[in-house]
This record gives C-alpha cells, sequence and structure tokens, in this order.
C-alpha cells in the first residue's frame, strides 16, 4: 500500500470549509452573554452555562471553596428542592453535572427537547436566590462529600498528589495558578453557610456569566427562552479582569521527591508555557504531542518501544488563561527499575527538538490528531457547548471553534522549534519524583 | 404566559427509536453493520472478534490481551513503526479492548481518511508482525499494569468482586488481561498461534458509522475481502453460574477509605427481568437521589458517590452496590447500603419506576448522538451476542415494568442472606466494626 507523506486533508482551505457551526450572540441587559448554535440532529438541548469564576479566583485560607461551593449549587434555591435540580432534569432522561477548574466552574444541563425551559428555570432559580437559601448543615454535608472526593481521587490513589504538588514548585502558592480546585482540608474546614453567600454573590451573577445552548431549536426561540428565564435578574457592567502578568519560564530546576509508596517510579516534569491558544501556546502544544502522544511520539519511541526503559512515557499541554498555561511530561518506571536512563533520553530529545525542529511528517502527523481531538470533541452536543462556552468566556470570541483548526494548521516548523528552545527547556523544568525504593534496592 | 416563578411543564419527547444499521456479510462470513448518520465528522469503526476468553491456554492466560496488544506494533505491509505512522498521519487513532466475550478494536478517524484506516485495520488483524520483541515489551509492560492494578483501591475490590462471585472453573473468575505468574510465561510462538487460530472473519463483526454514502461497501471490500484464515473454530461462551457468598477484606494498611463491592452475580439482557433491574437499579441506585446515594452521600456525607451498578456479561452479570467510603463509618455505611438494597419490605413506588422509565426512554437519543456514541453501543451488544433489535426491544420493554415486577426482581437478585461483600482498605482499623454488625469478614490477598 502507498505511503502518503503529507495527508491532504489537512490543507488549511478544506478545514474551513468542514468546519462551520453556526454562532449566534446576544447579551441580556443584565449582562448575561448568550450563544445560541441551532443543530436539528437530535431531538436535544445542551443548556451550558460557564461562571467565570475558579481556583484562581481563592485568596489563601479560601482554597477549595469555588469547587465545595459548585456542590451547594445542587443544594436548594427559592424553588427547588436540595438535590432536586439533578434529579428532576435525570429523570427526564437529561445529562446534568457541574465541574470546577481553575478558570472557571461550568454546569451542565443536555436535556431532550421539551426539558429545555425546565432546565433554563432551574438554573435561573439557583443563580438568583441560591444565596439566601443555604444553611450550614448543607455546607457540612457537602464538605463531607468533599472531602470523600478528595481521598478517593487524590489521596487515596498511586500519584493523586502529583498535579498539587507541581502546581506549588511551578507557580508558588501565592499565585493564583499555585494550588489546585480540590484544595486544602484545612481550608474547607473554614467554609460555611455565610461565606458560601458572599462567594456566590461576588461571582455568581450575570454579568460573569455565559449562556450556550447547542441543540434542538431556532435562535429566536433559544434568545426568548434565555430572556424568558434570565432577564429579570439584576446584573451590571461586565466585570473585567486585571490582565494577569505572563510569567517567565523558571530559574533553575525545583525538584521535589514524594515520599509515598508507590507501585514503580514516576517522575513528573513540568513547565511553564505561554497563555492559552496564543500562536505560542500552539506551536509549543504541538512541541509536546510530537514528543509525547501516540505510538510514533518521540519519548515513547525512544523511551518505550525501543530502549524500553520504562512503562509509559508522555506529555500535554494544560491550557490556562491567566498568563501562563503548564507543559508536562511524565515518564513511569518499570516496578522495580530505576527511571535514570528514561530520564537521559527524554531530555536528550527535549534538546534534539529545540536543536532541529520536528520533521515535516512530524508536525503534519500532530496537526492531523489534533484534528481528530478536536472535531470528536464538537461531535456531541453537550461537548461543543462547552467549548463554545470556553471561547466566549476566556477569549470572547465563540466563533473560535470555527478557526482554530486553521489556526493550529498554520504553526510552521521555526515556530515548534523556537517554542521547544524557549518554553521546553530542561534547565527552566521543575520536576516531582516518586521512588520505588523497595524495588530499587534489586534491579 | 406562564410566570416566572412557576415551574414550566416538560413537553414530552417525540417517540424515538433506534435507526438500524443495514447488515450485510462479505463472503468469507464477515458481518458489516453500517450505521449512516448525517454531520458526523468522525468515522467511528469497531471489529469485533468472536473470541471468548476461555479460548486461551489455561496456563497462559492474558495472552489474548497481549496479542492484541501487538497488532499495531507493525504489519507485513507496514512493518514495525511505519504502521502506526501511516495511521496517526491521517489523523486516525486505534484502540483495543479484549473482554470476557469478545477482543474488539476501536477506530475513530476523520470520514475522509476512512478508506486508508479501514485498509490499515485489515492489515493489523490479519497480517501483523507479532515479533518475539513485541511480544517480550507488551508482556513486561502488562506486568507494569498489573503492579499498578494492585495498588489501586477501586480496581482491586472489581477484581476481587469477580473472583468472589464466580467459581474458579470459570474463566471470568479472574482478571481478563491474565495474572502475572501467567502472562509471565507467554511467549511469542504461544501469540503467534493464537493469532493464527483465533482472529478469523467468520464470527467477527464490523461496524461503521459515519457520515456516510454507499462507496463504504467498496472500501470495505477492498480493506477486508482479502483476509481469509483457514480451518475453523467454534467458541464456546459458558453459562455462567453463582459461587457461594464470599466477605473478605483486601489489606491496604494505612488507607484512608475502603472500596466497598456488595451484591451478587445477576442477569444479563436476554433475561426477561432484564428491563425491571434496569429500573429497579436506577431507582435503588443510578439516580442522583437513589436510596443509596440520597442516604450516603447527600444525607450522610459517607461519600463522592455510590451506586447500584448493574453490569452485564454475555452470560449472567456483576450487580453491587460500589462506593469508596472514609474508613470511620465503613460499618455503618454496610448496614444501612445492606438494608436500603433490601426492597421486599420497601417496594419500589410508582414514582420511581415511572422516573426511571422516563431517564431510559429520555436519554437514548443523547447516548446516540455521536458516531462513536452509536459504535460503542453496537460493540457492546455484539461482544454480548445480541442483535440491534434490541435497542427498540427494551425501549418497549422498559414501558411495560411495574413497581411489582421490578420489586420482585431486584429482591430475588439480591437475597440478604446470600451477599457478597469485599471491602479493600485497612484491615486494622475496618476488621471489628464489620465482625461488630454482624459482616465478619475473612482476609483475603489478590
Amino acid at each position: 500500500m502507498a505511503h502518503q507523506a503529507g495527508p491532504v486533508w489537512c490543507d488549511g482551505e478544506v478545514l474551513d470549509e468542514v468546519v462551520d457551526y453556526p454562532i449566534h450572540e446576544r447579551v441580556l441587559p443584565n449582562g448575561l452573554r448568550v450563544v445560541v448554535s441551532p443543530d436539528r440532529s437530535v431531538p436535544v438541548v445542551a443548556v451550558n452555562l460557564w461562571y467565570d469564576v475558579g481556583s484562581r479566583d481563592e485568596k489563601p485560607g479560601q482554597f477549595g471553596w469555588a469547587h465545595l461551593f459548585e456542590h451547594l449549587m445542587f443544594s436548594g434555591s427559592a424553588h427547588v428542592a436540595s438535590g432536586e435540580h439533578l434529579q428532576l432534569l435525570q429523570s427526564w432522561g437529561g445529562s446534568v453535572n457541574a465541574t470546577t477548574w481553575f478558570d472557571r466552574t461550568n454546569y451542565f444541563d443536555t436535556v431532550p427537547v421539551g426539558a429545555t425551559d425546565l432546565a433554563l428555570w432551574m438554573e435561573a432559580d439557583r443563580l438568583s436566590s441560591l444565596a439566601d437559601h443555604l444553611t450550614d448543615d448543607s455546607v457540612d454535608t457537602q464538605r463531607d462529600v468533599v472531602t470523600e472526593e478528595k481521598r478517593q481521587r487524590y489521596d487515596n490513589v498511586p500519584y493523586g498528589e502529583a498535579m498539587t504538588e507541581l502546581t506549588v514548585m511551578l507557580f508558588g502558592s501565592d499565585h493564583p495558578y499555585g494550588h489546585t480546585t480540590i484544595g486544602t482540608e484545612a481550608d474547607l474546614a473554614g467554609a460555611n453557610a455565610q461565606a458560601a453567600a458572599a462567594f456566590f454573590r461576588q461571582h455568581y451573577r450575570p454579568n460573569n456569566a455565559v449562556l450556550t445552548l447547542v441543540g434542538d431549536l431556532s435562535p429566536k426561540e433559544a434568545f426568548r427562552k434565555a430572556a424568558h428565564a434570565f432577564g429579570q435578574l439584576p446584573g451590571g457592567e461586565r466585570r473585567h479582569r486585571q490582565p494577569p502578568t505572563a510569567l517567565p519560564p523558571l530559574t533553575g530546576v525545583p525538584q521535589q521527591a514524594v515520599a509515598a509508596e508507590v507501585p514503580a517510579s514516576a517522575s513528573y516534569l513540568a513547565w511553564r508555557l505561554p497563555v492559552r491558544d496564543t500562536a505560542e501556546f500552539d506551536a509549543a502544544d504541538l512541541a509536546l504531542a510530537i514528543l509525547g502522544q501516540g505510538q510514533t511520539s518521540r519519548l515513547h519511541r525512544r523511551i518505550v518501544r525501543d530502549g524500553r526503559l520504562a512503562a509509559a512515557a508522555g506529555g500535554q499541554a494544560l491550557r490556562l488563561i491567566g498568563g501562563n498555561s503548564v507543559g508536562l511530561l511524565h515518564v513511569r518506571a518499570i516496578p522495580g527499575l530505576s527511571l535514570d536512563a528514561a530520564l537521559t533520553a527524554a531530555f536528550a530529545e527535549l534538546t534534539a527538538l529545540a536543536q532541529d525542529g520536528p520533521t515535516p511528517a512530524e508536525l503534519a502527523r500532530a496537526k492531523a490528531q489534533f484534528r481528530r481531538e478536536w472535531l470528536s470533541g464538537l461531535a456531541s452536543f453537550d461537548s461543543r457547548a462547552d467549548l463554545i462556552g470556553a471561547y466566549a468566556t476566556l477569549h470572547d470570541d465563540p466563533n473560535r471553534v470555527n478557526h482554530r483548526l486553521a489556526e493550529v494548521s498554520a504553526v510552521t516548523a521555526d515556530q515548534v522549534q523556537a517554542a521547544t528552545r524557549q518554553f521546553l527547556n530542561p534547565d527552566q523544568r521543575c520536576q516531582l519524583d516518586y521512588r520505588n525504593e523497595a524495588s530499587n534496592a534489586t534491579p | 404566559m406562564r410566570r416566572r416563578d412557576q415551574r414550566p411543564t416538560v413537553a414530552p419527547a417525540p417517540r424515538w427509536r433506534f435507526g438500524l444499521p443495514r447488515t450485510s456479510w462479505l463472503d468469507n462470513g464477515l458481518e458489516v453493520l453500517i450505521c449512516h448518520r448525517p454531520g458526523q465528522h468522525i468515522a467511528s469503526v469497531c471489529l469485533s472478534l468472536d473470541i471468548p476468553l476461555n479460548s486461551e491456554p489455561r496456563d497462559i492466560e492474558g495472552v489474548a490481551t497481549i496479542t492484541q496488544r501487538c497488532l499495531d506494533e507493525g504489519t507485513l505491509q507496514h512493518p514495525g513503526i511505519s504502521f502506526s505512522e501511516a495511521l496517526e498521519d491521517i489523523g486516525a487513532v486505534l484502540d483495543g479492548s479484549v473482554g470476557l466475550s469478545a477482543s474488539q478494536l476501536f477506530l475513530d478517524v476523520p470520514t475522509a481518511a476512512l478508506p486508508q484506516a479501514l485498509l490499515l485495520l485489515a492489515e493489523a488483524v490479519s497480517s501483523p508482525e507479532l515479533a518475539e520483541s513485541h511480544v517480550e515489551r507488551h508482556r513486561e509492560l502488562r506486568l507494569a499494569d498489573i503492579a499498578q492494578t494492585f495498588a489501586s483501591s477501586s480496581r482491586s475490590a472489581q477484581v476481587a468482586f469477580r473472583k468472589a462471585c464466580l467459581p474458579r472453573r470459570f474463566r471470568a473468575s479472574r482478571m481478563a488481561g491474565g495474572s502475572a505468574s501467567r502472562v509471565a510465561r507467554v511467549t511469542v510462538e504461544d501469540v503467534r498461534a493464537f493469532h493464527a487460530t483465533h482472529y478469523r472473519p467468520e464470527g467477527a463483526t464490523l461496524i461503521i458509522t459515519a457520515d456516510l454514502t454507499a462507496e463504504v461497501y467498496a472500501w470495505v471490500d477492498a480493506a477486508f475481502s482479502g483476509w481469509q484464515v483457514p480451518g475453523t473454530v467454534t467458541p464456546q461462551h459458558p453459562t455462567l453460574e453463582p459461587r457461594a457468598p464470599h466477605r473478605w477484606l483486601i489489606d491496604r494498611p494505612g488507607a484512608v477509605q475502603a472500596d466497598l463491592r456488595l451484591g451478587a452475580l445477576g442477569i444479563d439482557r436476554t433475561d426477561p427481568r432484564w428491563a425491571d433491574l434496569q429500573v429497579a437499579t436506577y431507582a435503588v441506585g443510578g439516580a442522583f437521589l437513589s436510596r443509596l446515594n440520597r442516604v450516603l452521600r447527600e444525607e450522610r456525607g459517607f461519600t463522592y458517590g455510590v451506586h447500584l451498578t448493574n453490569q452485564p456479561m454475555r452470560s449472567s452479570g456483576l450487580l453491587a452496590v460500589q462506593g469508596s467510603f472514609r474508613t470511620e463509618v465503613v460499618g455503618e455505611a454496610v448496614q444501612l447500603a445492606a438494608q436500603l438494597i433490601n426492597i421486599t419490605e420497601h417496594a419500589l413506588t410508582e414514582t420511581e419506576v415511572s422516573e426511571a422509565v422516563r431517564y431510559y426512554t429520555g436519554s437514548s437519543p443523547l447516548r446516540y448522538s455521536t458516531a462513536a456514541g452509536v459504535t460503542q453501543n453496537l460493540a457492546a451488544l455484539v461482544a454480548a451476542g445480541v442483535s440491534a433489535d434490541f435497542i427498540d426491544a427494551n425501549a418497549y420493554a422498559l414501558t411495560q415494568v411495574t413497581p411489582a415486577s421490578a420489586t420482585e426482581a431486584l429482591a430475588g437478585l439480591l437475597p440478604p442472606d446470600r451477599l457478597t461483600l469485599v471491602a479493600v482498605g485497612s484491615a486494622e482499623e475496618l476488621t471489628r466494626p464489620l465482625n461488630d454488625i454482624g459482616w465478619p469478614v475473612t482476609e483475603h490477598s489478590l
């Protein structure tokens, strides 16, 4: 079979034709931004709300509050009982949840089209009245739930504390990104109904939110429904954040060992990257893909496949808006073996990519993979709505979902090389090590 | 117009029916299911091979997993890394899963590159290199995986519960990927022999979901009609039977939580009680305010979430309360969970049943709204030996469920005195409280 050197369907012009989701946008008088993208293929509507508040807005002493308070959004409001929001929409076949991240808190109700009004009404009810219906009892119960979430997902899992440790090393604990969303048990203990109410009144406002509707309705219907549900809520001027400062790459190589029992040694390397979805970020993102994603990536080939130096090696970028993003590489050992050779090889690959740049085939491949992932992300109504909400909230441009493929497609090999040199320098990383000492004794 | 403080009513959903795939067969016996879904940019493909895991020789269990993992390490046409390069160049991604009744390969690719991707998929199953170095490495990586499995509380609980529910004579009682001692024995000859015997077009099913035209048949034909394997094999899918109940504690010294499984062997989709059980599991442990989650999470704050999971296999299934609880409350949590799943005295209500039925029928369009959703759901049915008609038939069966039938189904499957318990956590802190509440456990190691 003929080997295709460069996939022709990665041509920028073709891409623009392929991705053309309709985007309609309006701002209600109270400041709520409403974005609508009709799609009649399935009788379903994704209702998605992004609130422009995340763990980066937590002050010292409040770590974990944004996420704890996200749980409280399900604890009942003026006309909705505790847990009813989820229970009722689920009982109509809806898929309902919420997540908290560094840059935002999102709430999504993907429902049969006939339940759209109900979903909007319940979202508006809790936005307008939640702060008046909080009790210390509900805060106490959800604090227990969140503590169990922390144990289940971080404390009781091998390598579970890695991101928490890396964020501190990378940014320092006084930086907005210097702690993760799950927070600390001490800070969670300090939350009460009064503090939660103050937090909601500050951040949960129509003028600090984006409502995205994707699915089986017309723009006219969608705007009318949104205005009916949310229009009467008091709002104000849109909150504008101070432009965040971009931190330069780290100086030196902060290193830390975690004293935890793990089945195999592992190392996590992290870098400060440029802010998400800039040309520089995209170049660094592609560099990390070339290094660390897929069977053909340099780290997998050299470390896992050819060298058999480790059990796993990979990389990714964590896209953030507040001045910096994060670049990550990780290597996990074969149980009982040392990671030294694998780490040496990883640094050699970083250096080689910085010196020589990617091959044309590597760059085309990374873009082809990005394209599939991007289109898969847009395939379902709920994740499409979430992406549109992200670009509206963080970039003030929901239409960018239609342009991202062209933007990434335009990144050159020189830009990838420059980004590797500038942002993924092995001498400007931080490193977190787990060592399986008992096993290391018998190599 | 509705007043703003008045709760909106919900317009009932139009009746939804699954758009059945078009079924055809190639001359070599390969069944082809084509699902046309307009607007889907990414094609989602599954090739399901009829390989029950009891076809693995007992002393080299895990050989099916190693074989599958070696498939994309190179083919005769694309040796070594050039195979992965060819796949990744066209934006494709290939994944695999080895289950008890089928080995399945999943391929996602932009539809424009589907013809090339199908050629590569056919190469991987019909003419993989299966070099010694590939087998050695994947054996080593599988052993590393096993170490990670046993370091994970929830994965250990899953492995232990399966083992506790099924007699040892069934392959299903053991990890699909094989245990360390058996994986360590797998050689390249074993892998080649396993591939030569069991990777065959007859009995296999190819599922393709995308925005398609009739051209797809020519692409399938070009890729797969040349796949010929001599001889015949008749896969045997066993009928599973339950083991006597066990109560096991897997020690994880110092663990801050315990992972619990409390339940029994259940039923599969062909059982007449299937729809009844679906409704009952939603009400008791599927919904956010299910009986279990309402009490153990929302009222007591014992856990991040607790579910009654209903995991069907080709024959029977696993039915269990599943959750991770803080160590100090495990005794109380087990006691409450056992009370809550004992529904003989507390029958399911009309409301619980109608909400559960509405949940399943209302969520169907969403579940099947993407190419990947359609392919993955069909793949699960193919592995279970159930045809795509099941989807609409099941939707109808759900409408016939009554509180009495759902209650009876669950009560019959979870008799209070015949439950199996697995707890993975700190033995030092858990043994006594479990004993004190009348759930004495024996320590078990995996």
